[in-house]
């Protein structure tokens, strides 16, 4: 627009557009040094959980910015498990439990938003303002009775529990992709139909080619899960195996009043660690995600 | 829609069958009498004798090594023993959740001991189950009560019965200071204290945020704690005490020590990392802050019981609760026989001097006690000496939040100006919030 | 106002509408009985014999199955729970131990907990029972008229293929709305019964047993004499809950709108870049996160080292706006309640900055080239462009946050869990704190007290207020149904 401007303006006298310029780059400068300003306060935690977790001292440092000595002892000692920290194991776990719990809840958001978006059936607008009642229910109060009807079915302390916890109600979260699906042009699944396909052909073939961006989304936002609930997992992993934990579980564990002083730091090298992959994941898939969001929370 | 109705009955069936089949196993742990009257015969030869054991992260490596032990000693039965990890400080929010579930032996620290057999989650070691001990350990439970310290067994008992075996003592809390900055006669009293540690230009740190640590001046004072029957707390602190002092004369006290720019009020929790940082030149704390003291303190490095107080221009003497690590048996555990063998044996003199050796945590053993490793531990021998002054923590869930707010509003200085009504007012509340009934 | 009447009417169109339903239900039950055959009248009975006499044998031999398995849950396992429902149990647990087997011999005790859990499953399949009973004998009615008629009926084959295209929604509604019915609305049911009974501290199962107590518990809460400072903290929880929500709500999706504008301006160098920074603040889990920012903001934190050194401290000390030696940054009311929305926005940003940036790439850019030639500040074009496209594309999101927001576990239990002490007694006397949601206090009374009788009747609450916000927020938000419009 700028541009534009200063190019219609060609004919102008010179002084004029070398003010303008100077101007404009003025502008640049402020504008781009506001932002770099947030991006250093929204990085600051950031950096100090980094810088942290390089410290030599073993506890926790809050009077000092930097720690006093350096050193990556405490990711050498995350690595080697001991009584207290299983750290690789706590990964593998929570990767395991990740993938799969991203697998089931991408699936049953899929399916749920694709029936309540493209199909029309009798009880359908009941259903989505029951599913709308369902999520006002604080789902803290209810873990008690999870963890009994998981007890039942003898899955307390297996991972096979904790990937129910997380994915068996995801389809109550379908409103964003219900939201993309919506923005599918209806011509699409008509002409399909008209050359044979069945509903079933339409939803593998046409819709869900087109929603790369809301799968990305989906399988980013049910990935996450498991690496940040602490409650349930705690809850469920209730036998003291510390090698079944999950990466927050065990995380959390090491806060515990008569191990921070050993494990602090391990702590903040665990927190890197598992932010690492995350970062990577976001980093990638950043362009399908915006896309998914906004497509499906926009119509939602 | 009727299809899907009857697609998703159809998968609730599934299930439900399946529930059938989970049903068989829970009928099962609810009713073991049926199926535990065939193995009567031949208990050591069919299946091993499962048990799971609880204990906290720093003694897992110790806690596998006496377990092999354990089963050394009974070489005709076999066992499968699993150790898991569960801190003695939180084991009681585990085991609460669901009883049944839970370990059949669990360490855990004397302040949980209410709460647990309120919810019937300890077995009672004095009834039909103290036969085992004769019958297999060569001991009787009077044999167990005689070898510990009184202290730990009126702990680890309620109305007399005993619920819990002593695992450890010194959980309790006195000070640790710094030599080079305050000299023993200072560390005699907060006055000594404050004044030393303002010349020094360093702070003397106490948690005011907890009924755990700020009871101690009131106990001092002679006030008390107790517990009915129903489970409610008793409390007292609103009125005179027999000692002659007021709930007023103890807040006074406590407003001049927490104003005094030498005091640093410390959050529950953030002790030792206050130790680490170097902020206090000495600091009230128990013996698990041993060695963040020692490291801090360095040559310096002392310790000795609470100091006194000044209340109404008397000088007295802090208490403290006395704590103690216990080992106990869950209700429901199914082989709690040899439940009970085997907590005995995790807490007999040779395993608690074992435990000795490897956190340094004092034997309530008397024997155990002896050995001179152990009495000339710094922070043991403090802990000793406090314990002297201190008494059984007897209070029920309702005595947290209101004390450590109380403690709290001290801390911040904001019944320092406040005058005699304000500050009864407070107590009253105090006494009422504590001593509500339990639900 | 209005919209309250809006949504009054809508909850009234939403209601009869269900009624409607369940009348027609029944109407076609009658109208099958009456007019069906024998076997059609058989078929409630004997599940499969409307299809075994028009040879849909596949079917009836499935439909028998189903009912044989009914009979066998009801039998094999809701019997040995439900009967037990009104008292909740009599059988206290008692045990005896046997020297011979080393084990404890208990007697077949009730538990409390398992009758309410089991019985509410056992209601749960009845209920789907009941309804496939019922409409079982519909289609048999069904089947009967097309056989009179001469129709064609469809094959086994052709009934599963129909799950494939017409009835596609009910092969991908059944798997999701069983878990939703086993991990949310079996648990939501049995914590809204707790409600109504005396399950706490006192009356743990499985030890002992609790049973109904009416609606004591509600009354406890709204000045009963029982636990006579509930009401009290609950009006301030709440208070603070709903502020908390809607400034969280709005702080973040202002930021972030603003955010993802500054990002996404012509001037901006390097946008990716940026944003990517912003983002990997979403990657770092938010127990790691937070519980650093708590000890950053600590009394003894890094926060107050600086502020002490750079005179604020003695500042605001001087000024009289605190009267510790250190800045209380989450350790004191009012300057926890800043500080924690505050740290809120630096959580809640970089995803809604994301949320925006897509939202606004589709902003009409035709409107905007107008407003700009026709002179339009900045300001104007956010205020009358801008905000009302978002707001009306984003709209219902924003009432999903609030929600959300309202339950918001994670941000106010990192953040003040053992560091905050309350000053209020009576909040204490509680167990509640002042910065207290009400979800992290029902979570202190289930987790440290378990008290599950307040926080089920608190976790109602919950639930009536959001539903009255979702209701009026999703009538101010939005103006009709959009659905269609891309379609």
């Amino acid at each position: 627009m700028t541009n534009r401007n200063t190019e219609m303006n060609m004919d102008l006298n010179e002084k004029a557009i070398l003010a303008g310029r100077k101007k404009k780059n003025l502008r640049i400068f402020f504008h781009n040094a506001l932002i770099c300003l947030l991006c250093v306060i929204w990085l600051i935690p950031i950096v100090w959980l980094v810088l942290t977790s390089f410290s030599a001292y073993s506890g926790m440092n809050t009077s000092t910015f930097f720690p006093r000595q350096w050193s990556a002892i405490h990711y050498v000692k995350l690595l080697t498990p001991d009584t207290v920290n299983q750290f690789p194991a706590w990964f593998m776990n929570t990767f395991k439990i990740a993938c799969w719990t991203c697998v089931i809840s991408t699936l049953f958001v899929l399916m749920v938003a694709y029936a309540m978006s493209v199909m029309r059936f009798k009880s359908r607008k009941g259903l989505m303002n029951f599913g709308v009642l369902l999520n006002l229910f604080p789902g803290m109060l209810s873990m008690i009775a999870v963890y009994f009807t998981l007890k039942t079915f003898g899955l307390t302390n297996s991972h096979i529990g904790l990937i129910l916890v997380y994915s068996a109600s995801s389809g109550l979260g379908y409103l964003i992709a219900k939201g993309f699906f919506d923005t599918v042009p209806r011509s699409l699944c008509e002409a399909a139909r008209l050359d044979g396909c069945n509903e079933a052909m339409i939803f593998f073939k046409i819709v869900l080619p087109t929603s790369k961006p809301i799968i990305v989304y989906t399988v980013i936002s049910s990935f996450l899960v498991p690496w940040m609930d602490f409650v349930y997992a705690k809850m469920i992993l209730n036998a003291g195996i510390s090698a079944n934990y999950t990466v927050a579980v065990g995380l959390y564990r090491m806060l515990d009043k008569s191990l921070i002083n050993t494990y602090f730091t391990q702590f903040c090298c665990g927190g890197v660690l598992v932010s690492i992959p995350i970062s990577i994941l976001f980093f990638i898939m950043q362009k399908f995600y915006v896309e998914g969001v906004t497509n499906g929370a926009v119509k939602g | 829609m009727k299809k899907l109705i009857a697609l998703l009955l159809a998968a609730v069936m599934v299930l439900s069958l399946a529930a059938c089949g989970g049903s068989g196993t829970t009928a099962a742990t609810q009713a073991p009498a049926a199926e535990t009257t065939a193995p009567a015969a031949a208990p050591a030869a069919a299946e091993p004798i499962a048990l799971t054991l609880w204990g906290a992260e720093e003694d897992q490596a110790l806690l596998a090594e006496l377990v092999g032990r354990f089963e050394a000693q009974y070489p005709d039965q076999t066992f499968d023993i699993q150790i898991g990890v569960e801190s003695e400080s939180t084991a009681k929010d585990t085991v609460l959740t669901d009883v049944e579930a839970a370990a059949d032996v669990f360490a855990f620290a004397n302040d949980q001991l209410n709460d647990l057999i309120a919810a019937g989650a300890l077995l009672a070691l004095d009834g039909d189950i103290a036969q085992v001990l004769p019958a297999y350990a060569d001991k009787t439970i009077d044999d167990v009560k005689a070898a510990n310290g009184e202290g730990a067994v009126a702990a680890a008992s309620k109305d007399g019965t005993l619920y819990a075996f002593p695992m450890g003592g010194g959980n309790n809390y006195f000070l640790y200071y710094d030599s080079t900055k305050v000299t023993a006669e200072q560390a005699q009293s907060w006055d000594g204290l404050l004044a030393a540690a303002e010349a020094a230009g360093s702070k003397v740190g106490m948690t005011f945020a907890s009924g755990w640590y700020n009871a101690s001046f009131f106990l001092g004072a002679g006030f008390v704690t107790d517990m009915n029957a129903d489970g409610t707390t008793v409390m007292d602190w609103n009125g005179t005490s027999p000692d002659g002092f007021t709930g007023i004369d103890v807040v006074k006290g406590m407003s001049a020590i927490a104003a005094h720019p030498g005091f640093l009020a410390i959050a529950d929790g953030d002790i030792s990392n206050q130790i680490a940082s170097g902020a206090v030149c000495a600091v009230v704390s128990g013996t698990w802050d041993a060695g963040a003291a020692e490291t801090a303190f360095g040559e310096g490095y002392a310790a000795t019981k609470l100091p006194t107080f000044t209340c109404a221009d008397q000088q007295v003497q802090m208490s403290c609760y006395s704590g103690f690590k216990l080992m106990g048996v869950n209700a429901y555990s199914k082989n709690s026989g040899w439940a009970v063998l085997l907590a005995e044996f995790l807490t007999n003199e040779e395993s608690q001097a074992s435990r000795f050796e490897a956190r340094q945590l004092a034997p309530t053993n008397l024997k155990a006690a002896e050995n001179d490793a152990v009495t000339s531990n710094v922070a043991i021998a403090a802990s000793a000496a406090q314990d002297v002054y201190g008494s059984v923590q007897n209070v029920g869930g309702k005595f947290w939040d209101p004390t450590a707010t109380f403690g709290q509003m001290i801390a911040n200085g904001e019944l320092a100006s406040a005058d005699d009504a304000a500050i009864q007012a407070a107590l009253d509340t105090l006494v009422e919030g504590v001593t509500a009934p339990v639900e | 106002m209005e919209a309250k009447i809006s949504g009054l009417s809508r909850l009234g169109s939403a209601i009869s509408g269900f009624l409607a339903v369940i009348g027609r239900f029944f109407a076609e039950f009658g109208t099958a009985m009456a007019k069906g055959d024998l076997f059609v009248k058989l078929s409630l009975i004997l599940w499969g014999a409307g299809y075994f006499r028009r040879k849909q044998y596949v079917k009836a031999v499935l439909m028998t199955l189903l009912e044989i398995a009914v009979i066998a849950f009801t039998l094999n396992f809701a019997m040995a729970y439900v009967p037990k429902f009104g008292t909740l149990g009599t059988v206290q647990a008692e045990q005896v131990f046997n020297i011979q087997t080393m084990q404890s011999e208990w007697n077949d005790y009730d538990n409390s907990f398992m009758i309410l859990l089991f019985s509410l499953f056992s209601f749960v399949v009845w209920f789907a029972a009941a309804v496939v009973c019922l409409r079982n004998v519909v289609n048999a009615y069904e089947l009967q008229k097309q056989a009179q008629c001469g129709k064609h009926i469809n094959t086994f084959i052709e009934d599963v293929k129909e799950y494939f295209d017409r009835k596609f929604h009910i092969t991908l509604l059944t798997l999701p709305a069983l878990g939703i019915i086993v991990f949310t609305l079996i648990p939501m049911l049995l914590l809204i019964l707790v409600a109504f009974t005396n399950y706490d501290q006192q009356h743990m199962p499985p030890t002992n047993l609790f049973t109904w107590v009416g609606l004591s518990n509600f009354v406890a809460l709204f000045g009963g004499n029982i636990t006579s400072t509930f009401g009290y903290a609950f009006v301030r929880v709440l208070g603070w809950t709903i502020v908390w929500s809607f400034f969280a709500t709005l702080t973040t999706y202002f930021g972030g709108i603003l955010m993802s504008l500054l990002l996404n301006s012509k001037l901006t160098r390097g946008t990716k870049i940026w944003r990517t920074m912003l983002v990997v603040t979403i990657a770092v889990p938010q127990f790691v996160s937070l519980l650093l920012m708590r000890n950053f903001f600590a009394n003894t934190g890094i926060m107050n080292t600086i502020c002490a050194k750079i005179g604020l401290t003695g500042f605001l000390r001087s000024i009289g706006l605190i009267s510790t030696s250190y800045i209380p940054f989450l350790s004191a009311p009012i300057w926890a309640h800043v500080m924690i929305i505050l740290i809120n926005i630096w959580v809640g940003i970089p995803y809604q900055m994301l949320i925006a940036t897509g939202v606004l790439m589709n902003l009409p850019t035709d409107q905007l080239e107008s407003a700009r030639i026709d002179g339009a500040s900045p300001f104007q074009i956010f205020k009358s462009i801008t905000m009302p496209y978002m707001l009306q594309v984003t709209g219902p999101a924003l009432v999903t946050d609030f929600v959300k927001n309202f339950n918001n576990f994670n941000v106010i239990y990192l953040l003040t869990q053992d560091v905050f002490v309350t000053t209020n007694q009576l909040m204490a006397n509680s167990q509640a704190k002042e910065v207290d949601l009400l979800v992290t206090w029902l979570f202190t009374l289930t987790q440290d007290y378990y008290n599950y009788k307040m926080a089920s009747v608190i976790g109602i609450m919950v639930f009536i207020v959001c539903a009255v916000f979702t209701l009026i927020g999703f009538n101010f938000m939005i103006s009709g149904d959009k659905e269609g419009t891309y379609q």
